[in-house]
């Protein structure tokens, strides 16, 4: 059972520094090709799994391994779009990538809400709210990512029409449903509290608890 | 008192609204134009519905929403009877009241739901937050069915790209001015005077009776 956990560890371990090192590789390569709205997303997703790190050293920073596969997924998927022109090649590659950052998008909501759930005092939520919540945090961060590629002026990719907008906003309210009907049943199971333990008391320790003191 | 001559204020003003819609109704039956008899027959019945609720089932909605509802309805038939959707930003202008009336609607839902659910309990900028997000939520499924129709009917319900991403940026205006006032007035105490009413009516005859059948 110890080695088990050892290969475990030293798995998980190889797999988020492989991950980080695709991010930083990503953002530069992002800089490169001035797509601001990736250097953007990047920029978050380095945030998520390294700044808390650095802030405070003395935490051990561990994301739940289904955020780190799908924030790796998401990053490998549009740096293979750009550097192989797969937006190009590929027919409907623009929105594969767009439902997997929606599903990303999604669990990050429902993540956050059950550990506000769980740690914080001004939060508590029936199971079926929380997935509702998910599913309106996803619909309206995909709305964000359209403003954002509306704003942007330099990316020529971006296939501005009516139509692809309204088919990313459906990928987002599917993505959303989606993960709101896994999470209603990771609840009942009890196996999002597993899966969101350690990435939650992280959380409670450096935010959470520090909110509640500064108030 | 002071609250007594607001809510008289508010009831003559929706009158007010009503008979103008009335009005617009004789309009359009004199121009003889069958989709806005239909439009402005189904706007008049719409906007009776909180006189319905309080007769039929005494369900008191917050005088605001009444004035909302029939403010975003006169609006849009006034706008189209009288071809005021020809006016710059007239169209900008409906859709932030309809948003608003939305982002009003969702934050009365959440602050009941906290006060007299068990299964929920919200700070008052998480109710903030998610009044954003269900607000732009809300715009998005309206562009849908707006979206679908076209496709169905080969309507023009939708301008094209620029037009859509500018209603989706009111409804998030419309979202985030409601957030801010929501949070001034729980702050104040004001909204749970103005949701009072209404509240207890729905704990009584929705709340409690579904926690009742829960539990047996």
């Amino acid at each position: 059972m110890g080695k088990i956990k050892i290969i475990c560890r030293k798995r998980c371990f190889s797999f988020s520094f492989l991950l980080r090192i695709v991010m930083i590789i990503s953002l530069f390569l992002a800089i490169w090709r001035k797509d601001w709205v990736w250097v953007v997303g990047t920029f978050i997703g380095l945030s998520i799994s390294i700044l808390p790190s650095i802030l405070k050293k003395d935490v051990k920073f561990t994301l739940p391994w289904i955020l780190d596969f799908l924030i790796a997924l998401v990053t490998i998927l549009h740096m293979c779009g750009r550097l192989f022109d797969f937006y190009y090649t590929i027919e409907n590659y623009q929105l594969i990538t767009r439902f997997f950052i929606s599903l990303l998008v999604a669990f990050i909501g429902l993540a956050m809400i059950f550990i506000f759930d769980e740690h914080w005092d001004g939060l508590k939520m029936d199971k079926y709210a929380m997935a509702f919540v998910t599913v309106i945090f996803t619909m309206a961060v995909g709305v964000f990512l359209e403003f954002i590629k509306w704003i942007n002026i330099t990316g020529t990719y971006y296939v501005k029409t009516n139509n692809v907008l309204m088919i990313n906003l459906s990928l987002d309210t599917i993505a959303g449903i989606i993960i709101a009907i896994i999470g209603v049943s990771l609840i009942k199971s009890g196996r999002l509290e597993k899966i969101t333990d350690d990435f939650g008391n992280q959380i409670n320790k450096i935010v959470i608890d520090r909110i509640e003191k500064s108030r | 008192m002071n609250k007594d001559i607001i809510r008289i204020g508010g009831v003559l003003l929706s009158y007010f609204l009503k008979i103008l819609m009335i009005i617009l109704l004789i309009i359009s039956i004199a121009n003889r134009h069958v989709e806005w008899i239909f439009g402005t027959s189904l706007a008049i019945i719409v906007s009776l519905i909180p006189t319905i609720l309080k007769r039929n089932y005494q369900i008191t909605l917050p005088i605001i929403l009444d004035i909302l509802i029939t403010t975003a309805l006169f609006l849009h038939i006034g706008g189209g009877i009288l071809g005021a959707y020809g006016i710059i930003h007239y169209d900008t202008l409906t859709h932030f009241v309809s948003s608003f009336l939305i982002a009003f609607l969702a934050f009365v839902i959440i602050y009941i739901l906290d006060e007299y659910w068990d299964g929920l309990m919200m700070d008052k900028y998480a109710m903030a937050f998610v009044v954003v997000f269900t607000t732009i939520a809300m715009g998005v499924i309206w562009e849908f069915n707006e979206w679908i129709t076209d496709i169905l009917f080969g309507t023009q319900e939708q301008w094209g790209y620029n037009d859509t991403i500018k209603d989706l940026f009111v409804d998030m205006i419309a979202g985030i001015a409601m957030a801010l006032i929501g949070v001034t007035m729980i702050k104040r105490g004001s909204f749970d005077e103005l949701t009072e009413d209404f509240g207890e009516q729905i704990d009584k005859k929705i709340i409690k009776k579904r926690m009742n059948k829960k539990n047996g």
